[in-house]
């Protein structure tokens, strides 16, 4: 299997206060790899540091075998094939489903409008919302919000998918539809690192479950062997609680 | 009663005197059209430049908008027209006018539109950058349609004062509406045109004191 993403050593603090330490991580073709840990973990910053929306202090991030350009052309063409899905959905509320998917692909990639707009479209369809092209923002659910937000990452055909949280800012009902999309892009081969809370989805979909507290993994591995034998008294303490 | 309205409201006075204030009313619309649109741009600019220029440039910045904020307008408009003929530098009146003016209004526009800016969360920004959008295409799409839709009011406020302060044109011998009204009042001795030029600027400004009632009874902030 070929690495899509791996973090070497990556460190970050904040104001002196570090974040993250040391951080190893890989992600292959085609793998999911979910993060867990409690809140205030280093989850969230962790995927930050893989597109540099927040800046590392220490180590490298390599994507498809480079590391990651520090700005310019490079960086943007290296964060379109890195699509990136927060917890709060960020979609451009004063555009519609279709042109919140196509602005990236016209603006970003150089797409025509019609190729734009089909790219658009076809990502909408795979998270179910082919028929709420024209909607807004507002008009949606939470968890359709959640999904215009997948496909607008989608529509640029990206190598891996980072998703911050994407359930938590959801209502208890809405979640499922959230996860079954990203269970199907699993399906279909779409390499994904993903902060969640959800350990039931994690254990069922993940390939991997990375372990993260105050800013360090502390364990790595194959879901049963993270979720069922947990090794130290962190994981084993995180897991009691839930 | 009566001589109340022969003082103010004398239609004699005003029948005779509309031919010369209408002539100032076209004078006062082209100083609008320099200073809105000239304004409108060089604010944008500012705004622009104070959103783009690292923090040093951006103080550097604020500190100029304030000092001509606080500069009175009157003065500046002085030091432009009877200013720059020393320069050797001499446009026409309305010209002059337009250049002082805009300076003035540009500095209240590009405040407004920078406000607009700072009312979008940066996490729009965020979204943009994580698709591989640049900045100027983040501001053009996704700040920007938002932002001003945010700081409509307030620049169709703006916009209001813009238009008022071109009567201070009549100050360095414009022959604007309110010039224009002063002419005829002293022509008749009668101070019935300076009633009939606010008349006409009421007119003027009407369509747009209505547009600001009908933005600032909307909600435009996104939700």
């Amino acid at each position: 299997m070929n690495t899509v993403l791996e973090l070497r050593g990556v460190g970050k603090a904040f104001a002196g206060v570090p974040a993250l330490r040391d951080i190893h991580l890989a992600v292959g073709t085609s793998e999911l790899v979910a993060l867990i840990g409690p809140s205030g973990s280093g989850k969230s910053t962790l995927l930050r540091c893989c597109n540099r929306l927040t800046e590392p202090d220490a180590g490298e991030v390599v994507f498809e075998g480079s590391p990651v350009p520090a700005g310019g052309a490079e960086l943007a063409s290296v964060r379109r094939r890195m699509g990136m899905v927060f917890q709060a959905f960020n979609l451009y509320p004063h555009l519609n489903a279709l042109e919140n998917a196509a602005l990236a692909p016209r603006r970003a990639a150089g797409l025509s409008q019609g190729e734009a707009e089909g790219a658009a479209r076809e990502a909408l369809e795979r998270v179910g919302l082919g028929d709420r092209t024209a909607a807004m923002p507002d008009e949606l659910s939470g968890g359709q919000q959640q999904r215009v937000a997948i496909a607008r990452a989608l529509a640029l055909r990206p190598r891996i998918l980072l998703l911050d949280e994407p359930t938590s800012a959801l209502d208890p009902e809405l979640v499922g539809s959230v996860l079954r999309v990203i269970r199907s892009l699993k399906e279909d081969g779409v390499a994904m690192l993903i902060a969640t809370h959800e350990i039931a989805f994690a254990r069922e979909a993940a390939d991997r479950i990375a372990f993260l507290a105050d800013g360090e993994i502390l364990e790595c591995g194959p879901p049963e062997e993270i979720l069922d034998r947990p090794k130290s008294e962190r994981l084993q303490h995180f897991l009691s609680r839930l | 009663m009566s001589e109340f309205f022969q003082t103010f409201l004398n239609l004699e006075v005003m029948r005779e005197s509309s031919g010369l204030l209408l002539r100032g009313l076209w004078v006062t619309v082209q100083a609008c059209l320099i200073v809105v649109p000239g304004g409108l741009l060089f604010g944008a600019g500012l705004s622009l430049a104070q959103t783009l220029a690292p923090a040093w440039g951006t103080r550097a910045l604020s500190w100029g908008v304030d000092v001509v904020r606080a500069f009175p307008p009157l003065v500046l408009l002085v030091l432009v027209v009877h200013g720059l003929p020393f320069l050797g530098i001499e446009p026409p009146p309305l010209l002059g006018v337009g250049i002082a003016l805009t300076i003035n209004t540009s500095t209240y526009y590009g405040e407004i539109l920078r406000a607009g800016i700072l009312s979008i969360e940066p996490t729009q920004w965020e979204a943009a950058r994580s698709t591989g959008l640049g900045t100027a295409a983040t501001l053009r799409h996704v700040i920007l349609p938002q932002g001003v839709r945010n700081v409509l009011p307030d620049l169709a406020g703006n916009t209001l004062e813009a238009v008022k302060l071109t009567s201070l044109a009549s100050v360095v011998a414009l022959p604007d509406l309110l010039r224009m009204a002063r002419v005829a009042q002293g022509v008749h001795f009668n101070p019935s045109p300076l009633i009939l030029a606010a008349l006409l600027y009421l007119a003027l400004l009407w369509p747009l004191v209505r547009l600001i009632r009908r933005l600032g009874g909307r909600a435009v902030l996104p939700a």
